[in-house]
């Protein structure tokens, strides 16, 4: 670690440019030298952590590792196995399969399936439970498809003031997808649901150490089946065309449009329909929010027992800067473009506006094709630097529900629904 | 005479340096810093068999250093039955009574099977190295 942080700091590079010949001298004539001591030049890590305050980078802080089936991704913990995607692969709208986050709540965790065994399960309160094996959820049932955000609940937690425990995720554990699958709703209508069930319950392939009937032994995550968003909810074998990755649920995995991802089991096993509300701890008592505007509350009302929570649904409206990162200057005059993406689980974003001025000022982004309700959206707008100087770029879009970014920050206990106006700054340069 | 060379020497020198000087002042080259053993190895593609078994081999550990002291040992050996120590490493730097009320959660909400004197010294070494006010790495 110590090895890793050592960076070419300024004292050490004006030791090189001097090591180099007294030619080289002239360089502080003009200021180069004072130059070169801020250039990192690939050398200079970042923290190992980020706090007491907020994380102020656009992803977590850890360092790229590569996993099977995986680009290298930024290492958040590895058993159980957690990836956050780094900011440039979201200058595509469809996030690459192997640059897609990851996320798993419990160690052991699929390292390989046997489709001659697997098959999914549609048990519990029904008159005919079923069993699948791949092949016949391929051809048993026209394939769906639907492009869909998967963020984590989490996503973004590091921002939280005061910060909370949990997963120090970035802005990267998110990603869209080309989902390809088996309607939920034809998988229970085949078992025929009976009458007086109320909630249906999906676990996956993975199990944990911890005792049995603990959350730290089963991962179960169940939906009223009044629910709507089950009629868009598809039992997923591919995604952007291609097998999901074996970190990412392979064979199958739930797809819950407009959701947060902790409903989206990976490794989809067991469908069970459930004559009583889930009263387990993934339902009860983790995955809440405050039943306030926004989920917002504070330490102190939290602590004094105030806050009434309930389970965490859709995902509120966010947008995002891609590029420029704001890792180069700009030249001032030159027109660059401003590109990044936006999402809501409430449903199609409409809006996407751009301020150069951190928030003063807001003009109209033009949005790039639309691939349904529960997609990225993708954004651009021209602009050009005028004068060389230090500028805020902010960017907030608005859903076809009239819902609109805001520019105030989130907090809970469990660090969920983030979605304040990002914000970047970029540097022009004097271009003579 | 002399002088005169001295002079002429001195004056071509100083033309020369203002060249450079004016070269340089263009671009900056040549400069690739120290190895910082920031690269990662590629791993190869894996054998496979047209068989129904879908393998992807063992997932990789990235244990982290953790910080010197009284309790590490029951950290490394309770904590990581379930997850790794990254869970803490990962953290901000959270305040004692925060770590705590985790040290608790694992052991009451998640039944981690921690005997009490193990547990207080976890919580200690927790508050002693992973606080705002004494975190290092």
């Amino acid at each position: 670690m110590e090895r890793m942080k050592r960076s070419l700091s300024r004292r050490n590079a004006l030791k090189l440019l001097g090591a180099t010949g007294g030619g080289l001298a002239l360089a502080s004539w003009t200021n180069w030298g004072r130059a070169l001591a801020q250039v990192p030049n690939g050398a200079k890590q970042l923290e190992s952590f980020t706090g007491p305050g907020a994380n102020p980078h656009w992803n977590s802080v850890g360092p790229y590792v590569t996993e099977p089936q995986k680009a290298p991704l930024i290492l958040v913990t590895d058993r159980p196995v957690q990836l956050e995607t780094p900011r440039n692969y979201f200058r595509t709208v469809f996030t690459p399969n192997e640059a897609f986050y990851v996320r798993w709540h419990l160690g052991e965790i699929p390292n390989g399936v046997d489709l001659a065994e697997w098959k999914l399960r549609v048990e519990g309160n029904v008159n005919k439970p079923l069993a699948f094996s791949l092949s016949e959820l391929m051809q048993k049932f026209k394939p769906a498809s639907v492009a869909a955000v998967n963020q984590c609940s989490g996503n973004s937690r590091s921002r939280l003031q005061p910060r909370v425990p949990g997963g120090q995720w970035g802005n990267g554990a998110m990603g869209n997808a080309m989902w390809t699958g088996v309607r939920l709703r034809e998988l229970l209508d085949a078992a025929r649901v009976k009458s007086g069930s109320v909630q249906v319950q999906f676990e996956g392939l993975d199990t944990g150490a911890g005792p049995k009937g603990m959350g730290s032994n089963r991962f179960l995550k169940s939906l009223d089946l009044t629910n709507a968003a089950l009629d868009e909810t598809i039992v997923a074998y591919l995604m952007n065309g291609e097998p999901l990755p074996m970190l990412n649920g392979f064979p199958a995995r739930l797809v819950v449009p407009g959701y947060f991802a902790t409903y989206w089991t990976k490794s989809l096993a067991w469908i069970r329909v459930l004559e009583a509300p889930d009263e387990n701890f993934w339902m009860k008592t983790a995955y809440r929010i405050p039943d306030t505007p926004r989920g917002t509350t504070t330490p102190e009302d939290m602590k004094a027992g105030k806050v009434k929570t309930v389970p965490i649904e859709r995902m509120p409206v966010r947008s995002f800067l891609v590029s420029p990162d704001g890792s180069s200057k700009i030249p001032v005059g030159l027109g660059v473009t401003l590109r990044g993406m936006a999402f809501s689980g409430y449903g199609k974003v409409v809006k996407v506006e751009v301020s150069d001025d951190g928030g003063s000022s807001w003009r109209a982004a033009e949005l790039g094709e639309d691939h349904g309700a529960y997609s990225f959206r993708s954004w651009e707008a021209p602009w050009t630097p005028k004068t060389p100087e230090k500028y805020s770029i902010t960017v907030r879009a608005t859903d076809e529900k009239g819902n609109v970014q805001p520019d105030e920050a989130v907090w809970n206990a469990g660090g969920y629904l983030w979605n304040k106006i990002e914000k970047q700054e970029l540097v022009a340069g004097k271009a003579n | 005479m002399e002088k005169r060379w001295k002079m002429a020497l001195i004056t071509v020198g100083v033309a020369a340096a203002f060249a450079g000087g004016l070269l340089f002042a263009q671009m900056r080259s040549g400069s690739y810093g120290s190895t910082n053993g920031a690269s990662i190895g590629q791993g190869a593609a894996p054998e496979l068999t047209p068989d129904a078994k879908y393998d992807v081999g063992p997932y990789r550990s990235f244990t982290p250093e953790l910080a010197e002291g009284d309790g590490k040992l029951e950290v490394q050996s309770f904590c990581a039955t379930c997850h790794s120590t990254r869970y803490i490493t990962m953290q901000p730097p959270l305040p004692g009574a925060t770590w705590e009320a985790e040290v608790n959660k694992m052991m009451k909400v998640y039944g981690a099977p921690v005997p009490e004197a193990a547990a207080k010294k976890i919580t200690a070494y927790l508050q002693a190295h992973y606080a705002p006010e004494n975190r290092k790495e």
